[in-house]
């Protein structure tokens, strides 16, 4: 039982669509999954599940809890921020902060109020007065503040610059990030996050389409690039995918002979976003 | 408990102009009042002439009525406009208790914390019957107090006696203390309503009152037609139900004149006779412990549990 999320034929159903169809999910701690989808695919609908928001079909265990029984006692130990930031507009920070304190056994003042000093938010402002950058910058704070065994981020960094999302994972990877925690993200922006990851999950249609760890990765997958001319012949070793850039050909393969494909051009390591494409498209896996 | 507390004070925070400002602005109304009443007669009469006639007459009253009367004014007029602001406050309150956090969707960032979605209904529900009520009904007494120090005042200042005149009569902590009591019978005796209320809260997709308002109009107005095709007579329908629960109310309304120079303060709106009219504590009582209540609260029960069943399912889409 040292899995964090345990799953078996976790199913939704949504008035005859199925958003999650029968999916396993075995994650340990110690990771950071990358949860990555189209839209509609079903991550948040999973994620709901996992986090006691929806019912569910299916075996599911959540460090050991039941989510759609045991809702509160697992957000002792879990946390998370939905897709958008659902902070209540009325409230103030310091109330926000008094609140997480005396109901979360595990939240600490100090380390959010470190987490708030690197930016403009002061406690006697009002949700409603922030901008949308900076009411992700208090939700952040906030959570980056409990200490907790699972933190779940439905696209964390929506509406926050550039500058601010490279320090938000530097912070998460450096000052967040243990053994003992584990980490779901999901996020369109798979470029920033893809040196974070040690894990990775592909949802397409409800159901499961990749799960692999980085290292699996980098292990199965490659990336030719060849010039026009050789393109017939790597066609004819079974590649996943396909695509043209500049006039030349990257095919991706996986579990190939890398020794013959070396002869037809160079080799790469294929980004998550280019893995994604190919997934999405014809199915790695 | 410190998860209560700190929920429970969430409600004020959210609701701090309905439960704090606007039985303070009534105060403050009424004292404003007191004072522009003081200022137009010294304006038109100097030296505060006839409100010095008007003291002495008073003086001169016989004690047990004037006892009886300041009684009457502290229990039931006085405290009149509190209890309709309050009754106004706690009801748009409970709508909005359950439809305000999944309409702006922060009903995501309640439901990321560890407190249970009872704990979050009971909370919501200890401020509509106890802290709403608690605040007004400090003000309220906090306002009699500042208006009886002006008096004093004027009294004092036009050669009377204010302790004998009125501050040693009528039994101020007596009438405080009932209006407290009515104030919390009320919230029990209401249970069904405000039940209703967050029912209708937890489900409505907008527009809560109309939800609230609609269902119970069109029951009622099919019982009085049907009724009506059958035996071409009107008897008893969910108005009538509802009309009467709110006439049996605990609540303090009226003080009147009994002609045999006796004031009496009743309780509700004396419609029927199945509860004591008079505002005593046993009434209160008698209201809370009868077969009526038992009913109400078993009606509140399944409306409190479907918006609990409801709001747990609240973030399913």
């Amino acid at each position: 039982m040292n899995n964090v999320i345990e799953a078996h034929g976790l199913t939704k159903r949504y008035k005859g669509t199925v958003a999650v169809d029968n999916i396993d999910l075995h994650i340990p701690s110690g990771r950071i999954v990358g949860l990555i989808g189209p839209n509609g695919a079903g991550k948040t609908t999973a994620l709901k599940a996992i986090l006691g928001l929806a019912n569910y079909e299916g075996e599911l265990s959540v460090l050991g809890k039941n989510p759609a029984k045991d809702r509160a006692a697992l957000m002792e130990d879990v946390c998370f921020i939905a897709d958008v930031a659902v902070l209540p507009r009325w409230i103030k920070v310091w109330q926000l902060i008094e609140l997480t304190e005396n109901i979360h056994p595990r939240f600490s003042r100090e380390k959010c109020l470190q987490y708030l000093k690197s930016t403009k938010i002061t406690l006697d402002h009002r949700v409603k007065q922030l901008s949308k950058g900076m009411v992700v910058q208090l939700h952040l704070a906030i959570v980056m503040a409990i200490d907790v065994k699972l933190l779940v981020l439905d696209e964390p960094t929506l509406g926050l610059d550039i500058l601010f999302r490279k320090q938000f994972y530097t912070n998460l990877l450096n000052d967040y990030f243990d053994e003992e925690r584990t980490i779901i993200i999901t996020t369109h922006q798979v470029e920033e996050i893809e040196h974070i990851l040690s894990d990775l999950i592909f949802i397409q249609d409800g159901r499961i389409a990749l799960d692999c760890s980085m290292e699996e990765v980098q292990e199965s997958y490659v990336e030719l690039i060849v010039a026009p001319d050789k393109a017939a012949a790597a066609r004819d070793l079974q590649p996943l995918y396909e695509r043209e850039l500049f006039g030349r050909f990257i095919f991706l393969y996986k579990n190939s002979n890398r020794e013959q494909l070396k002869t037809l051009g160079e080799l790469h390591t294929p980004s998550v976003a280019d893995l994604f494409v190919a997934t999405m498209n014809g199915g790695a896996a | 408990m410190n998860r209560l507390i700190a929920l429970v004070k969430r409600e004020f925070w959210e609701n701090k102009g309905a439960f704090r400002t606007t039985p303070l602005v009534i105060g403050g109304i009424y004292i404003v009042l007191i004072l522009m009443f003081l200022v137009t007669f010294n304006h038109f009469d100097n030296e505060f002439q006839s409100l010095k006639e008007l003291t002495r007459f008073l003086s001169q009253t016989e004690v047990g009525l004037r006892s009886e009367v300041i009684y009457g004014i502290t229990v039931a007029v006085f405290p009149g406009l509190f209890t309709l602001a309050l009754a106004f406050v706690v009801f748009f309150y409970l709508l909005g208790s359950l439809y305000d956090d999944r309409k702006d969707r922060s009903i995501l960032f309640w439901k990321s914390l560890p407190a249970s979605d009872t704990l979050t209904l009971g909370s919501k529900l200890l401020a509509a019957m106890v802290v709403a009520p608690l605040i007004f009904w400090v003000i309220y007494v906090l306002t009699y107090v500042v208006i009886t120090l002006i008096f004093s005042v004027v009294v004092l200042s036009l050669g009377e006696n204010p302790w004998t005149l009125f501050l040693s009569l009528g039994s101020p902590f007596k009438a405080w203390s009932m209006v407290l009591l009515s104030y919390l019978a009320q919230s029990v005796w209401a249970l069904p309503l405000y039940g209703w209320l967050m029912l209708v809260s937890s489900f409505a997709p907008r527009i809560p009152l109309l939800f609230a308002v609609l269902p119970p109009v069109v029951v009622a107005v099919l019982q009085i037609w049907i009724e009506f095709l059958q035996t071409f007579t009107l008897k008893k329908n969910l108005f009538g139900v509802i009309g009467e629960w709110f006439a049996n109310s605990p609540l303090i309304l009226s003080a009147d004149d009994h002609g045999d120079n006796k004031l009496e303060v009743s309780l509700g709106i004396p419609l029927t006779d199945t509860f004591g009219h008079e505002a005593t504590v046993a009434n209160i009582f008698d209201r809370l412990f009868s077969t009526h209540m038992l009913i109400g609260l078993a009606v509140a029960a399944v409306f409190l549990g479907a918006a609990l069943w409801l709001r747990r399912r609240a973030t399913e889409s």
